[in-house]
């Protein structure tokens, strides 16, 4: 239902989007992933309507939204929108948020206009604020904020809920909570969201599609199974699954790590773009350690950080530094020890395919 | 009921084109810039043009002619020494007050501040009336000590004038201070600084940039003043460029005008000298700040010393902001000028004759305050669509749209005055609108200058809203009517109010540019007291500010009253 053609976005000299191409699918839960400045945020803002790309289209169910000349203004799309300041207004109660998108937004429907506080009573139940219908901004906690915002979103029932970071000013507690709360809104609404966000966990637990962004352009476009255990390049296996790139040669379906001539590792489900680069990505969980007597290649530990469900150790080998996490039941390991490193063997695990 | 998605097949879709509406948009600010040319840098251009024509032709025979005339520069010499003088004593007054109220631990500073303020409101040449009565004959000072400095010289001009700037010092020294960082402070202590490095290497780079500011502001408000030099050095026979232009003007020669445009143009270059001197301080500046200011207090001294501060502090303040006024008021009651202060000489005779005999004094009321509130309504309306403009927009020619409305602020009001008089006298040759000699040239004159006034307040108005107020309202399916009402105008309403406060007290009392275009029957508030003291009547004059001042004060209570109470219900700060 939202199809973007090869949308360019400049900002004088510096181009923020390359020429993007994504199609959105209607109910679909999109996360967009990326680091600061991937242009993640360009996207969002280009969806909204807030401004027009320098060159390419974007159709919403089928019509031409925004292009270089033509632009339908936000107020006249059918969306929600989620900010990552939540965006309240500080002279307005949590009434008069919840009543301002189903007075004004154009898709509202005629019924709930009609009866403005039925509707306003029935999505504060729905985020859980039936309690705090007249407080102001000022009284309300960081996550209650968070529900006000999220419920002006969704008091008119848009077909697409944009969220940008919704929960990056959040303390860690209440990010957990309200991950449950947007699925179960994402649920009930049935409406398109795409979500923002530079926090891979966030992606991965909510999403059904994940984008991942760097530099402007797409990386990746797939299930967050997909994207974790098959990054299709460099740039996904390490911000996505924090992957230990390993140079080498693939040959055969076995990997032949460059500083390792005589290493011979199996395939671990590397994608073929990977493969062709010549790069194995090895995800921290994936590595074996043992005792320095064993087979594998001989590091040294650099550091060692108990993390309560398992134990993250650098290990250096051969100048490079690996990052390794082993379950708290394995054997452990001191600063100093010599270890044997190894990659696990493969299971194959089958990755539905979106 | 809300799993079911919306019904979106019987929702009306359509969406006008947009694009011929954005094809007129660079129309409009190309027109719009036109407008802001024409009324900011225009006539700015008249008078430079004036000053190198003779009859038609390209000549420098003005600028000789002036420039070999020892009076011209006795003029320049006692403008740099007054100016100078009264920059520096503004600056030491204004930094360490600022550093004092930012650091150091005290009580009462709201008041205090609102008494460090009152300078700042009320016009200085109020101010210089009220020091005149304060360290006059028969005022207090006089018959306490028997002896009293003499305000009528350089010295007493200085001193004005660096009492009335100090403020500006202040203001802009404050923020600076408590905007740097206090772990800046603390690392520098943990690095084994002592305090007078700490001083002279930490505190002070940073607050350059503030002080330098503030001091360029004394500097060329002292420069652009006239009540003070009028009241105090006319008489005195000092002159300095601002009362030498007037006096060329109102004296009107054979070559008044070229010569006072000459005049204008020196000012003018001493006022970029200025800037340019403050240019190179900080030139180097590098700043980082904290984005909030810090209002904690960073020094406690012991209680003892605390209260001789809050002593000292509070006898400088109602000695410089109070006490004068008060003897003002006092004097203003005494039937004829020089008689002593007691009960029988004590009338309200001076009131009744301003306020009842005297037909000018409610004129220029009707007069001031009609154009105060015409040039208010039209600042507000046009300087809050260009604030807007800028807010939306931000880029070269918003920028180049502000600096230019800057410069008629900047200029000198002598020299803002003869701008408005030659662009206005003959705005295209051979067609005379009629403006000039009406009170008319008053209104377009007190906008010229002091639209940048709302234009900054409304400015910052809109940075203090976060865009994702609005955008919210957009997406929340808001159109552009419903988003100011409900949304914009509550929130930027204090920040509008206090602009267009600050242009309607301009207006209200302003002096210099009145001086030079007022016409029998248009005079102004500032004018008539100016004629009173002129002609010697200085009851009268005394009475009349004595009522300005309080009506000014009413104002500002009742705009802080509003404000604070604003803040309360409607944006619910606590």
């Amino acid at each position: 239902m939202i199809q973007l053609h090869n949308v360019t976005k400049q900002y004088g000299p510096f181009t923020a989007l390359h020429s993007v191409n994504l199609e959105l699918k209607r109910s679909e839960f999109t996360a967009i992933l990326g680091p600061s400045g991937c242009g993640k945020t360009t996207l969002l803002k280009l969806l909204a309507g807030f401004m027009k790309p320098s060159s390419g289209e974007i159709y919403m169910d089928g019509r031409l939204s925004a292009s270089k000349s033509e632009l339908i203004p936000p107020e006249k799309r059918n969306i929600g929108m989620v900010f990552q300041s939540f965006a309240l207004w500080p002279h307005m109660t949590v009434y008069d948020h919840v009543a301002f998108p189903i007075r004004h937004h154009r898709h509202t429907r005629e019924e709930w206009k009609q009866d403005i506080v039925a509707r306003a009573q029935h999505v504060l139940k729905l985020v859980g604020l039936e309690q705090l219908f007249d407080r102001y901004p000022s009284e309300l906690s960081g996550g209650q904020k968070q529900r006000v915002a999220l419920a002006r979103a969704i008091a008119p029932l848009p077909d697409i809920l944009l969220m940008d970071e919704p929960l990056s000013a959040l303390d860690v507690e209440l990010r957990m909570e309200m991950r449950n709360e947007i699925q179960r809104i994402h649920r009930e609404t049935q409406a398109s969201i795409i979500y923002v966000t530079h926090d891979q966990g966030e992606a991965l637990a909510m999403a059904d599609k994940i984008v991942v962004m760097n530099g402007g352009k797409i990386e990746q476009i797939g299930s967050p199974e997909e994207v974790y255990t098959k990054p299709e390049t460099a740039f996904v296996a390490s911000f996505v699954g924090k992957c230990n790139m390993i140079k080498g040669k693939w040959d055969n379906g076995q990997f032949c790590p460059e500083a390792f001539p005589w290493e011979s590792w199996p395939d671990i489900g590397i994608t073929d773009s990977l493969k062709k680069e010549g790069l194995c990505p090895v995800r921290p969980e994936q590595w074996q350690l043992a005792g320095g007597s064993a087979e594998g290649l001989k590091g040294t530990v650099l550091s060692v950080q108990y993390q309560g469900k398992e134990v993250h150790y650098s290990v250096e080998v051969d100048n490079e530094i690996w990052i390794v996490h082993q379950p708290i039941f394995a054997r452990r390991f001191q600063i100093g020890d010599t270890v044997s490193v190894s990659v696990k063997a493969a299971k194959r695990i089958e990755v539905p395919v979106f | 009921m809300i799993s079911e998605q919306s019904v979106v097949s019987d929702r009306k879709r359509s969406a006008p084109s947009l694009a011929p509406l954005f094809r007129f948009k660079k129309v409009y600010a190309a027109f719009g810039l036109l407008l802001v040319l024409l009324f900011f840098v225009l006539p700015v251009f008249r008078l430079l043009l004036l000053s190198v024509l003779e009859d038609g032709a390209w000549s420098l025979s003005h600028y000789s002619g002036v420039l070999r005339e020892a009076a011209t520069w006795t003029a320049v010499k006692n403008t740099v020494y007054i100016t100078a003088g009264s920059t520096v004593l503004s600056l030491v007054l204004g930094v360490s007050l600022a550093w004092v109220m930012a650091y150091v631990h005290i009580r009462g500073k709201r008041w205090m501040q609102l008494f460090v303020f009152l300078p700042f409101i009320i016009p200085s040449y109020i101010t210089t009336l009220a020091w005149v009565q304060f360290l006059g004959k028969s005022g207090p000072v006089s018959s306490l000590f028997g002896w009293t400095p003499d305000l009528y010289s350089m010295g007493g001009m200085i001193f004005l004038l660096g009492m009335s700037h100090y403020p500006l010092v202040y203001l802009f020294t404050i923020e600076v201070f408590r905007k740097i960082p206090r772990e800046l402070e603390e690392a520098a202590k943990t690095a084994g600084a002592g305090k007078m490095s700490i001083f002279l290497k930490v505190m002070l780079p940073l607050a350059l940039p503030g002080i330098a500011s503030g001091g360029l502001l004394a500097f060329l408000s002292s420069l652009d003043n006239f009540g003070i030099p009028a009241f105090l050095g006319i008489p005195a026979n000092i002159r300095v460029l601002s009362t030498y232009i007037y006096e060329q003007v109102v004296g009107f020669g054979p070559s008044a005008f070229a010569r006072a445009a000459v005049l204008s143009v020196l000012l003018g270059t001493i006022a970029l000298l200025g800037t340019f001197v403050q240019w190179l301080l900080l030139k180097k500046s590098r700043v980082t700040e904290t984005v909030m200011p810090d209002r904690e207090p960073r020094i406690y001294v012991s209680p003892l010393r605390q209260r001789l501060l809050e002593g000292g502090i509070w006898l400088f303040l109602v000695v410089t902001s109070f006490v004068p006024f008060a003897a003002m008021g006092a004097l203003s009651l005494i039937k004829a000028y020089g008689l002593p202060f007691h009960l029988e000489n004590l009338s309200l005779k001076n009131y009744q004759y301003v306020f009842l005999t005297d037909p000018k004094t409610g004129s220029a009321l009707w007069n001031s305050v009609s154009l105060a509130l015409l040039a208010t309504v039209v600042c507000l309306a046009a300087g809050t669509a260009l604030a807007y403009i800028r807010y939306r927009n931000p880029g070269f020619f918003t920028k180049l749209a502000e600096l230019c409305i800057t410069i008629p602020y900047a200029l000198p009001g002598t020299v803002l005055a003869l701008c408005m008089i030659f662009a206005w006298m003959q705005p295209v040759p051979g067609w005379n609108p009629g403006l000039y000699g009406s009170i008319w040239i008053l209104l377009v004159a007190y906008i010229t200058r002091f639209f940048v006034l709302q234009v900054r307040g409304s400015y910052t108005a809109f940075l203090q809203v976060d865009p994702s107020m609005e955008e919210a309202a957009r997406t929340s399916g808001a159109h552009a009517w419903v988003r100011w009402r409900r949304v914009l105008l509550p929130l930027i309403m204090p920040g509008l109010a206090g602009g267009a406060l600050l242009v309607f007290l301009m207006v209200l009392t302003e002096l210099t540019v009145s001086s030079l275009l007022w016409s029998t029957g248009t005079e102004t508030i500032g004018v008539v007291i100016f004629n009173y003291e002129q002609a010697g009547y200085t009851t009268y004059s005394t009475a009349f500010a004595t009522v300005l001042v309080l009506a000014i004060l009413a104002g500002g209570l009742l705009f802080t009253a509003f404000s604070s109470r604003w803040e309360r219900k409607v944006m619910k700060k606590q």
